[in-house]
């Protein structure tokens, strides 16, 4: 490809005007009503969205792994700790964690070789630690999309606070 | 490429650019036989990568792509990945099915079984060459092929590499035609340090 078109193709939405996504290791939050919060092609990543309907407050968590590992700086790369963040940072603009309404969605398989497979099945590592933590944290878990095959892209409106799902082949739906 | 980059503890433009050149010799090799006519590689390029820009590099997160995932077991256990965005794999494809440019439009099970076996020989011959360098042991599984978005096939090596390697090696790789180039990227990440494993 050459390097121009390479340029076109990249990054297409973080140019686009009220969207803040979230990538690896990362959470995003928003109390601003024209803004949507996106995590991009979640293979075994999970992303969990929180939002508060009544402070119209959202957060998107873009977690890799289950648990914290002692030491990583980085808490929004894990389940465990970092949902307690994504709350945190939510309640710095008003949202209340009994409001909040959670959305869990990824955690597929990406290898489905005999044989390669061994050591990951993190996918759905991540979705029973997200569940875990739900729980951990009463959280009201509205919605779930999980497992499966398939990567994922999962975009939270702030205004409506309407989830959408987007997958290869099978379009977008809303949770 | 910076002078002082290091991967894994190896000093990049010393070990692992003689064993690019070498590498590419060899899969050109195996891959010229295969197809019955010359294709040449050349890796123009090797550099560190932070793996959160891994998905740009190849059109973006959400870049609809197919992954060719190889593991790599032996004295240096790692992992392989290479990753084309459809129109790439498309002219892949053409190249190696001798087809003009832009015949082909879809990936059927015979473009996706050619595209795997082009990532397997190049993988393993690249392996092989550094094995033959270093007189280590590196065994590749057969390869996986995942049609996807770009985001969730980097999960697969941002999950191997056990989400703590923050850069990894990418490897540009050209392959000649006798009518035209293309330029693939591959993807290596160690699941230990090279440094540890004694090359020479």
């Amino acid at each position: 490809m050459a390097p121009n078109q390479k340029e076109a193709l990249g990054q297409p939405a973080a140019l686009e005007a009220n969207v803040k996504s979230a990538g690896l290791g990362q959470l995003v939050v928003s109390n601003d009503p024209a803004e949507t919060l996106i995590a991009y092609g979640l293979g075994s990543c999970v992303g969990v969205i929180a939002y508060d309907p009544t402070a119209k407050v959202g957060g998107l968590l873009h977690a890799v792994l289950p648990q914290h590992r002692n030491g990583d700086p980085n808490l929004a790369k894990y389940i465990d700790t970092g949902i307690p963040l994504l709350l945190k940072e939510m309640a710095k603009l008003g949202a209340r964690k009994a409001n909040c309404l959670l959305y869990v969605v990824g955690g597929a398989e990406m290898l489905q070789v005999a044989g390669l497979a061994n050591g990951f099945n993190i996918g759905s590592k991540n979705v029973q630690m997200a569940r875990a933590v739900a729980e951990r944290e009463g959280l009201r878990l509205k919605e779930v999309d999980v497992g499966g095959n398939s990567g994922r892209t999962v975009k939270l409106e702030m205004q409506t606070g309407r989830v959408t799902v987007r997958t290869l082949g099978r379009g977008e739906r809303t949770l | 490429m910076q002078e002082t980059s290091t991967f894994a503890g190896v000093q990049l433009n010393s070990i692992l650019e003689r064993m690019a050149v070498l590498a590419a010799e060899q899969a050109a090799h195996g891959l010229s036989t295969m197809l019955g006519r010359p294709i040449r590689l050349t890796v123009p390029r090797l550099s560190l990568v932070p793996l959160c820009e891994v998905p740009y590099r190849v059109g973006g997160p959400e870049t609809e792509a197919v992954g060719i995932y190889l593991q790599v077991q032996g004295d240096l256990p790692g992992h392989v990945m290479l990753i084309l965005p459809y129109q790439d794999a498309f002219r892949l494809v053409d190249l190696l099915f001798e087809a003009q440019e832009g015949a082909t439009m879809q990936l059927g099970p015979l473009e996706r079984s050619a595209l795997g076996e082009v990532g397997n020989v190049t993988a393993s011959l690249f392996l092989n060459a550094i094995a033959d360098a270093t007189g280590l042991s590196l065994r590749p599984s057969p390869p996986a092929v995942v049609m996807d978005m770009v985001g969730a096939i980097i999960d697969i090596i941002v999950i191997a590499s056990g989400a703590v390697a923050d850069e990894i090696l990418l490897l540009e790789v050209e392959f000649h035609g006798p009518d035209r180039t293309l330029e693939i990227y591959f993807w290596m990440v160690p699941a230990q340090s090279i440094a540890d494993a004694d090359i020479h």
